[in-house]
């Protein structure tokens, strides 16, 4: 009898089992309605003290680990008649067998296409057709499941400029362009030419195929370090920034809604 | 979990816009007062975690928590997630902003269809309740990544083999958000009980 007509007296429940559980069950329910009776009138109370030492170590892991491994990245330099690419996942390392192709910038026509290697790297003559309109190139690699890059080639930086064709000398003896303007532009200006005196100037071709072939030997560690330099990296500064961010916005959030709860 | 701008066709964009429109549109509408600095901490953990990437595999993988977040949010994940992805794609040109709508619904949208498929299941005590929380995450993972590939098939991608490459490539996110749900999970439920009030009343 007592079992039912005292449910409520938490001090003698230790006598019956059935009943403690009741008492317990009841507490419980008390003590939750109080936490969340507390909790909706202080809603800035509740802060989830978890999640901050979580928050911390993902920020402080961060900038040791590669991030943004997702991005591809792409660089493209020229050398005599072909172009070389490489392309990478920033991080991570070589796009391997991506899907590479050699646009015109402004139509999107394609010249060609191919795939990566194992060390991301894909290598191709320059098509005739773009070097004999100056076209600019755009090299476009697509990685798996989504992931893509772009680098851009600009005519003179792969064709060799309007001046040195001009001077006689065709820097890059497979290239079209180059060949095919230099006859006209030496001849032109002048034309009765002795043979003793074209002696030199095929010497002079000579020097800068030389000076070409070691500037590009001395400065592909310097296009390697410019490559490297144009990934922005994220760092610590950037996360937190996004936090901030994303605490404002729902800041603002949380005001608005706040003004339109005391309006009605 | 990122697709890159300039992959997807018009079609698919303009169709994950309008997903992650009115799936934001419902988010905001679910989502009251008192969640907002729950939706806004979660946001940002989604923030940190999408970036942090752990070279495993040919991309490299990073958490995603989508499946934390369809747990403890509901609808208002779309929101959270928009907003942390705007803010990748703002600061760190990751995604992009055309893209945007289409990579929120990858993230968003496992995230609600997970909530519902396991809410019954968290509801009730004892292990199931674990057993939901566990499957919560991985499944989350799973839809992800079949998602992904649904999207790159307007780009004339073979779905078979781009779903096999996305799912085998995250079997090791999907077992490792599944424990780390399940952690979270049953340590609010221990300490901060009534934030699953709510939800899994």
């Amino acid at each position: 009898m007592r079992k039912q007509t005292s449910p409520t007296i938490a001090g003698d429940s230790f006598l019956h089992r059935p009943l403690s559980a009741a008492g317990a069950r009841l507490r419980m329910r008390d003590d939750e309605e109080i936490l969340f009776d507390s909790g909706r009138r202080h809603p800035w109370k509740i802060c989830y003290p978890w999640l901050i030492p979580i928050l911390l170590c993902l920020c402080f892991l961060t900038p040791a680990s590669p991030a943004l491994a997702h991005r591809v990245l792409v660089f493209a330099y020229a050398e005599g008649d072909t172009i070389h690419t490489e392309s990478k996942f920033v991080g991570s390392g070589a796009v391997q067998q991506g899907q590479v192709q050699i646009l015109d910038q402004k139509t999107g026509k394609v010249f060609l296409t191919g795939t990566t290697d194992d060390q991301g790297k894909f290598s191709f003559k320059i098509p005739p057709e773009a070097a004999a309109q100056r076209l600019d190139l755009l090299v476009v690699v697509e990685a798996s499941m989504g992931h893509r890059g772009e680098w851009q080639m600009k005519a003179e930086s792969y064709l060799p400029t309007a001046e040195t064709a001009a001077g006689a000398a065709p820097i890059a003896p497979g290239s079209a362009a180059a060949v095919a303007p230099a006859p006209e532009a030496s001849t032109t200006p002048t034309p009765p030419v002795p043979p003793e005196i074209r002696a030199p100037a095929v010497d002079r071709q000579m020097l800068e195929d030389a000076m070409n072939k070691a500037l590009e030997r001395q400065l592909a560690p310097i296009k390697e370090m410019l490559t490297e330099l144009t990934i922005h990296r994220t760092s610590l500064t950037d996360i937190i920034g996004g936090i901030g961010y994303i605490m404002g916005i729902f800041g603002l959030l949380a005001y608005f809604q706040s003004r339109k709860k005391k309006d009605s | 979990m990122h697709i890159s701008e300039g992959v997807l066709s018009p079609a698919v964009l303009g169709a994950g816009a309008a997903l992650a429109a009115a799936g934001t549109a419902i988010g905001l509408k679910k989502m009251d007062y008192d969640a907002i600095p729950r939706v806004a901490i979660l946001s940002a953990a989604f923030f940190v975690a999408t970036l942090i990437h752990v070279p495993v595999g040919p991309v490299g993988l990073h958490l995603v928590l989508n499946g934390l977040m369809g747990l403890l949010l509901g609808w208002a994940a779309v929101p959270a997630i928009l907003t942390a992805l705007f803010l990748q794609a703002l600061l760190f040109q990751f995604g992009g902003l055309t893209v945007l709508g289409a990579n929120t619904v990858i993230m968003a949208l496992p995230a609600v269809v997970c909530f519902y498929l396991f809410r019954p299941l968290l509801r009730r005590p004892g292990i199931a309740q674990s057993v939901g929380a566990f499957a919560c995450g991985f499944t989350a993972i799973l839809l992800s990544a079949l998602l992904v590939a649904v999207a790159l098939i307007s780009t004339g991608q073979a779905f078979l083999q781009v779903a096999e490459l996305a799912v085998l490539a995250h079997i090791p996110v999907m077992f490792i958000e599944a424990v780390i749900t399940l952690f979270i999970f049953l340590f609010l439920k221990k300490v901060r009980p009534e934030m699953l009030e709510d939800l899994y009343a």
